[in-house]
């Protein structure tokens, strides 16, 4: 399944880190996801929220990298490079729906909103 | 552990690439000074900007245009990502192999659909600007 | 690679349909424009008649996936539910540029045509189910379940030309984008406690674990968590269900029924494969104890709080689109109970709740797709008051599918919940079956209104203005999914045995591949097509 065996090779001559370096990696990444989703659940800007959203997005990436490098496994790296096509094409997408929001009420503000309720 | 060999002939492709880089440059420059005409004029002297204005406040409108060109842009741009591990591995498959073929009809299916997209957008008139 | 290919036929079947209707829709011709539904429809059906013999026994045999026949029995079902969803989008694009032009107040504009890019997102997201059946790695089913998300997005946003909608589709999108970020770190968690993407071989992984270390570790128990709970998005699952009043209200009717179809069946899917990795009690070999007690107590509470939350919700609303949804939401809590009780009635049950509840569901929706008061959406449940004078016939859909939601015995409704229950029973989940049916006595409160107000109730003044749309296709999908309320329970068995079918392989394969597992492995040697030229 994996093409690249020269690529194995040349991770071969990569030490996997240790499970403690591993441990720095992770930690990042679940504070990049932690300020991800809290900043998405409290900020009230569009842009903002979207920007966390790539945070979570971005998170997840690391994750998968640090993992990758972890079990010498070249997936992670494939992974990650379509995480940024999606967030690529996401980012597309909502600058769309933002440009399409604004020019009907000239805020970002989430909350001014609100035509869709109980 | 990799031994770190300065190997000065190796670099030779990128200094001649510099020096090229440089002579075009100073080339052309030199070139437009000796044989245009010179005029001077408002529009002639003012900043260019990709046709905006570029007076005035900074935080006015752009016009609407702008962010569909940048969304394709953005789509297009993301898509040069793959063609490089795709390069990269292809070179090491060998010649006129199965293989090798897959890899090519792989790749000749990803810029289809992206050139399918391209003309879409193109008829849809996303690049036209009046 | 080949194999896969073959399997992926539809899905290129759907695609070039996506190229055909991409160059009508822009066409200058108005006939060609007016006729993208037909040929969307038709591309539809041509993948999913293609399906059964692209899976024949052998190919299927062949291919290394994890359920590698669940394509045969899913792929030709959301094939046929999703025509019956394009006949209520006909004369929703587009309707007033249309027929400008057919007045000659308007010329072709490229820029204002609509209709065809929105059936376009419409192929693709089926196409986004019909691919969730191949796969077979985290990335694959990461794309897969974008494709099937990103053009929903936009089809809530194009839907229909108010505030609403927009508004509907930035919710949409934002909660939609969160929760994608949520399950993808879940998948980086999964990634982390295996080593591997493929799924095949992380339930080989996780078989192992199991084996050596008596449980999962840790991390893969955490990561499959999150994202279960971030997929539980797409199936409008609590504690990610809150979008969904606001969303379907928002969004066209025709649009709201994909919303409650298409992306649920590509979530539920998803929540099959990745639970598969671990497998249920009895089903992952000698000393398996099934899924871990962490996740088992998740599905149960997502199950219980989400039919509870559900089935309260609806109860509380006025408008028919918001009791809808919440329905929608209960109905999903439903179909978990499928999933913690596993191979057998309960994956077949989710299989087959999903065929009836998309039909059921795409039948209700299509009654307010059909009728109109001044060009507008019909609102509350008081506008359907005493239909049964006007439009007998939609009054009869409505109540025919509302009686199906409730499970009123002979109905499909009822068989789909049947087969849940009695699933959820035999694995020994009584405590969370009675939930249900507690839940199932609440939502009579409101199913009931359903049946009785089109049928029994006098006309109030407000319902004699309601009139129905310009297009017919939407009452007729209405009136098609109701014939097959009514006839599909004598197929029954020929369902599930289909459901069964599907779901056979992966049986067997799994029980193959128990104790033969051996997770260190060496590397397979290196493929000779990559020798490097020199």
């Amino acid at each position: 399944m994996m093409t690249a065996d020269s690529l194995h090779l040349t991770m071969a001559t990569l030490e996997p880190f240790s499970s403690l370096e591993l441990g720095h990696f992770i930690l990042t990444s679940a504070i990049l996801f932690a300020i991800g989703i809290i900043g998405f659940l409290t900020r009230r800007n569009m842009i903002v929220m979207f920007l966390c959203t790539e945070l979570m997005f971005q998170a997840a990436a690391i994750a998968m990298i640090a993992f990758g490098r972890f079990h010498m496994d070249l997936s992670g790296q494939v992974f990650v490079i379509f995480i940024l096509t999606v967030a690529a094409a996401e980012s597309a997408l909502a600058l769309a729906l933002v440009v399409l929001l604004f020019r009907r009420k000239e805020t970002l503000n989430a909350e001014a909103w609100t035509e869709l309720r109980e | 552990m990799y031994t770190f060999a300065f190997d000065l002939q190796s670099y030779a492709p990128i200094g001649i690439l510099i020096i090229m880089a440089l002579v075009f440059g100073a080339f052309n420059l030199i070139a437009t000074h000796l044989l245009g005409p010179t005029r001077h004029g408002e529009e002639k002297e003012g900043t260019y900007e990709s046709g905006m204005e570029p007076i005035g406040s900074a935080r006015k409108r752009f016009n609407i245009r702008f962010y569909i060109l940048a969304m394709t842009f953005l789509v297009f741009d993301v898509e040069i990502v793959f063609l490089y591990p795709w390069a990269v591995t292809f070179a090491k498959l060998v010649p006129q192999s199965p293989e090798s073929a897959m890899f090519l009809g792989r790749i000749s299916f990803f810029i289809g659909t992206s050139i399918i997209a391209y003309i879409y957008a193109w008829r849809k008139g996303v690049f036209r600007w009046d | 690679m080949i194999e896969k290919l073959w399997f992926l036929i539809p899905e290129i079947i759907l695609f070039i349909g996506v190229c055909v209707v991409s160059i009508m829709g822009l066409s200058h011709h108005r006939t060609w424009r007016s006729a993208v539904p037909g040929a969307t429809i038709v591309f539809l059906i041509a993948a999913a008649l293609a399906t059964p013999f692209l899976y024949t026994p052998e190919k299927m045999e062949a291919a290394e996936l994890l359920m590698p026949r669940v394509g045969w029995y899913f792929k030709v079902i959301v094939g046929f539910v999703s025509v019956l969803l394009a006949l209520m989008c006909i004369g929703l694009i587009d309707r007033r540029y249309e027929a400008e032009v057919k007045a000659g107040r308007a010329s072709f504009d490229p820029m204002r045509v609509n209709r065809g890019e929105f059936f376009i997102f419409f192929l693709l997201s089926v196409m986004g189910v019909n691919l969730i059946c191949s796969a077979n790695d985290l990335i694959w089913l990461f794309l897969a379940l974008e494709l099937v998300s990103l053009p929903t997005y936009v089809m809530v946003a194009m839907s229909r030309p108010s505030r609403k909608a927009q508004e509907a589709a930035v919710k949409y999108f934002f909660l939609g984008a969160m929760a994608t970020g949520v399950f993808l770190y879940g998948f980086a968690l999964l990634y982390g406690s295996t080593g591997t993407i493929v799924l095949t071989e992380m339930r080989d992984v996780f078989a192992a674990q199991v084996a050596e270390e008596g449980g999962v570790n840790l991390l893969g128990i955490v990561g499959m968590i999150v994202s279960l709970l971030g997929v539980a998005y797409k199936i409008a699952a609590a504690p990610m269900h809150f979008y969904v009043a606001d969303v379907y209200e928002g969004a066209a009717s025709a649009v709201s029924a994909f919303l409650a179809f298409v992306p649920k069946a590509a979530g539920f899917l998803g929540m099959i494969l990745l639970l598969g990795t671990m497998g249920w009690a009895g089903h992952a070999g000698e000393g398996s104890t099934g899924l871990p007690m962490p996740i088992v107590t998740t599905l149960w509470m997502i199950a219980a709080i989400t039919m509870t939350l559900g089935n309260v919700g609806a109860l509380l609303q006025t408008s028919v689109k918001r009791m809808l949804a919440y329905s929608s939401v209960a109905h999903s809590g439903y179909m978990v109970i499928g999933l913690i009780a596993g191979p057998g009635l309960g994956i077949n049950g989710v299989l087959f709740y999903l065929t009836a509840y998309g039909i059921m569901n795409t039948a209700a929706f299509a009654v307010l797709a059909g009728l109109e008061r001044k060009k507008a959406e019909i609102e509350t449940v008081d506008d359907l008051a005493g239909l049964r004078f006007k439009h007998p016939s939609m009054a009869i859909v409505m109540a025919i599918s509302a009686a199906s939601l409730l499970g009123v015995p002979p109905l499909l409704g009822f068989m789909g919940k049947l087969y849940i229950f009695v699933g959820g029973v035999e694995t020994g989940h009584i405590p969370l079956v009675i939930i249900a049916g507690l839940n199932s006595a609440i939502s009579a409160g409101y199913y009931l209104y359903l049946i009785g107000l089109p049928i029994l109730s006098q006309p109030s003044p407000q319902a004699e203005t309601i009139t129905t749309g310009e297009a017919r296709w939407p009452r007729l999908a209405g009136v098609i999914g109701a014939v097959l309320i009514i006839v599909l329970p004598v197929f029954t068995n020929y369902l599930y045995d289909a459901t069964e079918r599907s779901t056979e392989g992966y049986l067997d394969e799994q029980a193959r591949q128990i104790g033969a597992t051996d997770a260190d492995e060496p590397d397979e040697p290196p493929d000779p097509a990559l020798a490097t030229r020199e």
